[in-house]
């Protein structure tokens, strides 16, 4: 029985099999088929399963990652959106957040809404914030809006009416109407997608869902169809955001949960190496061409959140995307990758991104026409890469066009050499990241200091242990499959679905029964999903959390509730609970009535294992797999010196290589400076220990 | 560049470590507030200064009207309490208007960080705090002594220990203790955290104490600024505008010289004070003045003394713009706002591709009263007016100028109150026209569904001089507010029976250009979106059906 994870990148699908009873493992690269994303995966299953020389009937589960729904959305390829809402406030779309995200740049940039004005419709009808009608829905109206929506070409709805997470009726009964007068069209509805205050953001989340659902119910319509063809018998499963995986139902309903799911997969996988290497504190640090991904790994759980923005329109700028509400592993995206362009900043100093060369023209020494000096040039430059040796000998790098483009750019108009400069390029970035860590981690209140870090992605071991270095981290992990980690990462996600809803209420005026009853009913939906797709209930584990405040304050805390049956005792128990955490982040408790805002209840399934990858206990000195030596920069003495290079696929467990040296792979190079060391473990992972 | 001992790459690694350790303290700061104006509207901030009283880093996060003045208000206290006369554990505290930032209601908390038994830095933080007893926050005083509580430099801590008596004086004054107290306390933890930081990062790079940097970073910055200002057009600009008061209109105007690398801006001429709380302390106007020649030069430059050194902004004892004691000053942003867009009508020659149309600008109303449940509540509601159109930008719907806040969703507004919204809409025409369109406004309708008399304090514009376009772009409409219909002061204290109707229209931002070079593809998408009248695009406009 096997198991295979998909997850679709901007350039390649990569693929990652295991044996259910985690002995085997094998993974497979391609390029991605951006015409039809289904065609590459499909053809990838067939390879990867041939090359393994199994059956596909042997394949229980798929789990696929995509960005299908993130790109659909930067670019604006969706289904023509209608939106039905509550009477005198469909220009909310329009109005946003009504604040400038930088109070200096009289030129800044907000995305245009998803659904035009003109494709807006309003509907009498009015819920009161305590979830009482104040106005009946007009049906009438829902009908005329129907037939209007048919003559404008409409395709999908969102139907997004006021406080409907208060009360969802008058947008079911709405819905019922629509998809009776109008069967053709789709339809998402507010309370539905996620039930949580905050009209602009629920509703921008609802209006994405719709936009994406036709798009993506096609999508998942003809993977299923193409599995099943090539004697796919098992089931397949899309990766949410939030680190668990949804079932293709759950997945065609809430396409919006599918955002980022390749990411997500990566900080998963993360998590899964702290639990087994029991590192249970770490950064997950994910590092391409174009941009870095980081998230928070608590007590062996990737940290979550339930906000966050896409298709940004300002240089990755927070405030520039659309703001979307669902659960989410808490990821920080930093303008910063291989492609990072250096430039003179307007303070006269050195900047690094978060304007990218992207692929094309790319870094200068690509020799496509980039003249721009990159990240990539500088970490040519340095040494750190081989212009014969990237992506393993693959494609040559033109190292005197590095050179050029970095004099002409940074080190003449900052008087500074070309190498100081190239190193300046490397250490701004690795600042850039650290500190983009460092402020991330205290809003959280995770002690980053004694953490570890887990580095992947084409540069993210190029740089893994300057930014640990500079943020204090003692202890680095490379995985194996560092190019592959959001495919491996896949295969470890856990069936899983939780529901959040707003309910503001003073805990004073609440009783344990209301307490008790209000979480059954999100327990009860939230495990629906898993008991439908066939785990048992004694496999699902529901965890309830709580955003609670004192009164009047504007930010949440999020208490996890412990698992017990004694509802009423957890009850009684919420001030000290609250109390606790208020502590925890603030160092203080007040004498303040405390009010809950948000309830949350996640039902998760049996995490599955998954194969180590290669493993072998031969030890070996690193010696066997010394290639040679490299000039590259030393900081510390600011000069070049003879590294020793490493073959990362010569190197057996046991063997511990010292800084500095460079250790290649095909997809990067780990740079191990003066003062690291680093061991290879049982698994063929690197674990690098910092100095102090 | 002459910055010795530090180069390009370790000034501004350096650099960035100093803002963005502010940042964390900002961030701390906003996440444990009470008050709605500083958590939704980041209407405090952060500063790190050197021990010569040079600030050096300021929070990225922030309103303008922090600009500038830590480092006043720090040589006031230090005139108080000498710096050789301060101990570990000091904090000192003061909310003066004319020693602050120009109102009762911030807060400004001074710590002193010390270093094997020196002074090396001090943080400073500012907030605005939820209450300051008096007449609330709204322009209904006539004089400061109406608009609260005003604490003169005083030692909130000293030595560690905390004055009981200050504590009590506060607590006693304001209509909600326990989050006032909340707030002031969460200034103390966020400079204690500020100083911790401060002194590991000096350990990392080994710096004994920060006057090096401090130069080079000032240094830098002044040299990029004076840089940037030499690509205006020299010469000496005016401009003169009306905004109503109480009565009488009052007048701005202002010179601005530009000369080489620096400008002077001068308010002579400028209306003298009103009685009624809009009354503009130097401190605000020099922190607009800045803010608006910012935005025109290098809008991304951290603040620090060296990036407002080229820029000197002056305005007549006794003026509006430079009000003395004992003026009221609680809604002084009211007037001040208009500080920036005066500077930009006066720069347009000199800068014409940066400059901005005026804005419709924001608007905070105070609403004091009680829910059904009977607890009181005293909320901002805020809406935001079009944004000013510039070349090449139309301007954005409700988005605020030069000042910034986030609007209060509707949904959490009618929870926290039990006010009811019954409508909330983008008004047709009237953003200005242009060949880029002013932004829209909009109109807000509430009713008084609490049960109980509701008090509206208003500090509104714009209800008589709009927001004026650009280089042949018209204006936006005007502002207004009403109840049941009947239009009502913007800048007055007003009750609301139960069932009663406000009205809160919003101002449209102006037009920049002739509206008949806009691009007829343009034209036809606002009609079809409703966002201008097809008479407005035909008479306006020229389009042709």
């Amino acid at each position: 029985m096997y198991r295979i994870g998909v997850d679709i990148g901007g350039t390649f699908t990569d693929f990652a099999l295991s044996s259910a009873s985690g002995g085997r493992m094998a993974i497979h690269k391609r390029l991605t088929t951006p015409h039809d994303p289904s065609e590459a995966v499909l053809a990838g299953v067939a390879a990867l399963v041939a090359e393994s020389r199994i059956e596909i009937g042997s394949v229980t589960d798929i789990v696929h990652g995509t960005t299908l729904v993130t790109n659909a959305v930067i670019e604006r390829r969706g289904a023509v959106t209608g939106m039905l809402v509550t009477a005198g406030f469909g220009d909310i779309m329009d109005m946003g957040p009504e604040r400038r995200y930088d109070l200096f740049d009289l030129r800044i940039k907000y995305p245009p809404p998803l659904v035009p004005r003109r494709l807006r419709i309003e509907v009498d009808e009015r819920v009161r914030y305590d979830g009482s009608i104040e106005q009946p829905l007009d049906e009438a109206g829902v009908i005329a809006a129907a037939k209007k929506f048919r003559e404008l070409g409409v395709e999908a709805v969102a139907i997004c009416f006021l406080h409907a997470y208060a009360n969802p009726a008058p947008e079911e009964r709405a819905a019922e109407i629509l998809r009776e007068a109008a069967p053709e069209i789709t339809v998402s509805t507010s309370a539905d997608v996620f039930p949580n205050m905050r009209e602009f953001e629920r509703w921008t989340t609802t209006t994405l869902n719709a936009f994406t659902q036709p798009m993506f119910d096609r999508y998942v319509k003809r993977l299923e169809d193409g599995l099943a063809g090539a004697g796919f018998g098992g089931r397949l499963y899309i990766m949410g955001s939030s680190g668990g995986t949804l079932t293709t139902d759950a997945a065609r309903r809430y396409p919006v949960r599918a955002l980022e799911s390749g990411p997500a997969a990566g900080a998963l996988m993360s998590a899964h190496h702290g639990r087994a290497l029991k590192l249970p504190n770490l950064l997950s640090f994910d590092m391409g061409g174009t941009t870095a991904k980081g998230a928070l790994v608590r007590g062996g759980q990737a940290i979550k959140k339930y906000a966050m923005e896409v298709a940004r329109v300002h240089e990755f700028r927070q405030g520039s995307g659309l703001p979307i509400r669902i659960p989410v592993i808490d990821m920080i995206e930093i303008g910063a990758g291989g492609g990072s362009i250096a430039e003179v900043d307007e303070r006269g100093l050195l900047r690094v991104g978060p304007r990218s060369a992207g692929a094309m023209p790319g870094p200068a020494c690509y020799g496509r026409g980039g003249t721009r000096p990159t990240l990539t040039d500088a970490n040519l430059v340095l040494g750190y890469l081989d212009a014969d040796f990237f992506l393993g000998g693959k494609m040559k790098l033109d190292k005197a066009a590095s050179e050029k483009a970095i004099a002409e750019n940074v080190g003449r108009p900052l008087k500074l050499e070309t190498l100081r400069a190239a190193w300046g390029i490397h250490d701004i970035i690795c600042e850039d990241v650290a500190r983009a860590f460092r402020i991330h981690a205290t809003e959280r209140g995770f002690d980053y200091r004694n953490s570890s870090m887990v580095a992947f992605g084409g540069s993210g071991p190029l740089h893994a242990l300057s930014v640990a270095r500079k943020l204090k981290i003692p202890r680095v992990v490379l995985p194996v499959g560092a190019g592959v980690m959001s495919a491996l990462g896949l295969l470890v996600s856990p069936l899983a679905f939780e529901v959040a809803r707003s309910r503001r209420i003073h805990v004073a005026d609440i009783d344990a029964k209301d307490f008790a009853t209000t979480f059954a009913a999100l327990e009860n939906e939230a495990a629906g999903y898993l008991k439908r797709a066939g785990v048992a209930e004694a496999d699902i584990k529901i965890v309830c959390h709580l955003d609670m405040r004192y009164q009047g304050q504007g930010h949440e805390i999020e208490v996890t509730l412990p698992s017990t049956n004694d509802v009423a005792g957890v009850f009684a128990d919420l001030g000290e609970l609250y109390g606790r955490a208020y502590e925890k982040a603030y160092g203080l408790r007040l004498d303040e009535p405390t009010e809950i805002v948000n309830w949350k209840v996640e039902a998760v399934g049996p995490t599955p294992s998954i194969a180590e990858g290669r493993s072998g206990t031969a030890a070996g000195g690193a010696d066997r797999a010394l290639k040679g030596t490299r000039q590259a920069y030393d900081p510390v003495h600011g000069g070049l010196s003879a590294w020793p290079v490493y073959d990362r696929y010569a190197l057996a467990p046991g063997a511990v290589v010292q800084g500095p040296a460079l250790i290649e792979e095909h997809e990067s190079t780990c740079v191990i400076g003066a003062g690291s060391s680093v061991t290879v473990d049982a698994h063929f992972n690197l674990i690098a220990e910092l100095s102090a | 560049m002459n910055n010795a001992p530090f180069d390009a790459v370790s000034l501004g690694i350096m650099w960035d470590r100093l803002v963005s350790l502010t940042d964390e303290i900002v961030s701390t700061l906003v996440r444990s507030s009470f008050s709605t104006i500083v958590y939704e509207s980041y209407d405090l901030s952060c500063v790190v200064l050197d021990a010569d009283t040079n600030s050096i880093a300021q929070g990225t996060f922030g309103i303008p009207a922090f600009i500038g003045s830590a480092p006043v208000t720090l040589r006031h206290m230090l005139k108080k309490f000498p710096a050789e006369t301060l101990k570990p554990g000091d904090i000192v505290v003061t909310n003066d208007p004319w020693l602050g930032t120009g109102h009762l209601f911030d807060i400004t908390m001074m710590r002193p960080v010390f270093r094997k038994g020196r002074i090396v830095a001090y943080t400073v933080s500012i907030t605005h705090l939820p209450d300051i007893g008096g007449n609330g926050f709204g322009s209904a005083s006539t004089e400061v002594y109406q608009e609260g509580l005003r604490l003169p430099i005083c030692k909130l801590y000293e030595a560690g220990r905390l004055n009981e008596l200050i504590v009590e004086i506060i607590r006693t004054n304001v209509r909600v203790p326990e989050q006032v107290m909340g707030d002031v306390m969460a200034n103390v933890s966020c400079n204690e955290v500020g100083g911790r930081e401060l002194l590991a990062f000096m350990d990392e790079y080994g710096l004994e104490d920060l006057r090096a940097l401090s130069a080079a970073i000032r240094g830098q910055s002044e040299r990029a600024m004076r840089a940037k200002i030499s690509e205006f057009r020299d010469g000496t600009y005016r401009n003169r505008i009306k905004v109503e008061g109480f009565g009488e209109p009052v007048e701005f105007a202002v010179r601005v010289d530009v000369k080489g690398d620096s400008v002077e801006i001068d308010f002579d001429g400028t209306s003298g004070c009103v009685r009624a709380g809009v009354n503009v302390p130097i401190c605000y106007t020099n922190a607009m003045g800045l803010h608006a020649i910012k935005s025109l030069t290098l809008p991304s430059i951290p603040n620090n003394e060296g990036s407002v050194a080229p820029i000197k902004v002056k305005a007549p004892p006794g003026c509006i713009l430079n009000a003395l004691p004992p003026f009221p000053t609680g809604g002084r942003h009211a007037m001040g706002h208009f500080v920036t867009p005066t500077i930009y009508g006066a720069l347009a020659e000199a800068t014409p591709d940066r400059v901005q149309a005026d804005s419709g600008m924001m608007n905070l109303i105070t609403f004091q009263g009680r829910r059904r449940d009977d607890r009181a509540f005293s909320c901002l509601y805020f809406a935001a007016g079009g944004y000013g159109a510039l070349e090449n930008l139309d301007g954005w719907a409700t988005l605020p100028h030069p000042s910034n806040m986030a609007v209060v969703p509707v949904e959490i507004w009618e929870t926290l109150t039990n006010m009811t919204i019954e409508s909330k809409r983008l008004l047709t025409d009237s953003g200005g026209a242009g060949r880029w369109r002013g932004g829209l406004g909009q109109e807000v309708v509430l009713r008084n569904d609490t049960g109980h008399t509701l008090t509206m304090l208003g500090m509104g514009n714009r209800m008589e001089f709009p927001a004026r376009g650009m280089f042949g772009g018209g204006a936006g409409t005007l502002r207004v507010h009403a109840v049941d219909g009947s239009p009502v002061h913007a800048k007055g204290r007003i009750d609301v029976a139960p069932g009663q109707r406000i009205t809160v229209t919003e101002a449209g931002g102006g037009g920049f250009g002739d509206p008949r070079q806009r691009s007829r593809e343009a034209v036809r998408g606002d009609v079809l979106d409703g966002f201008v009248s097809a008479e407005a695009a035909r008479a306006i406009y020229g389009a042709e059906s």
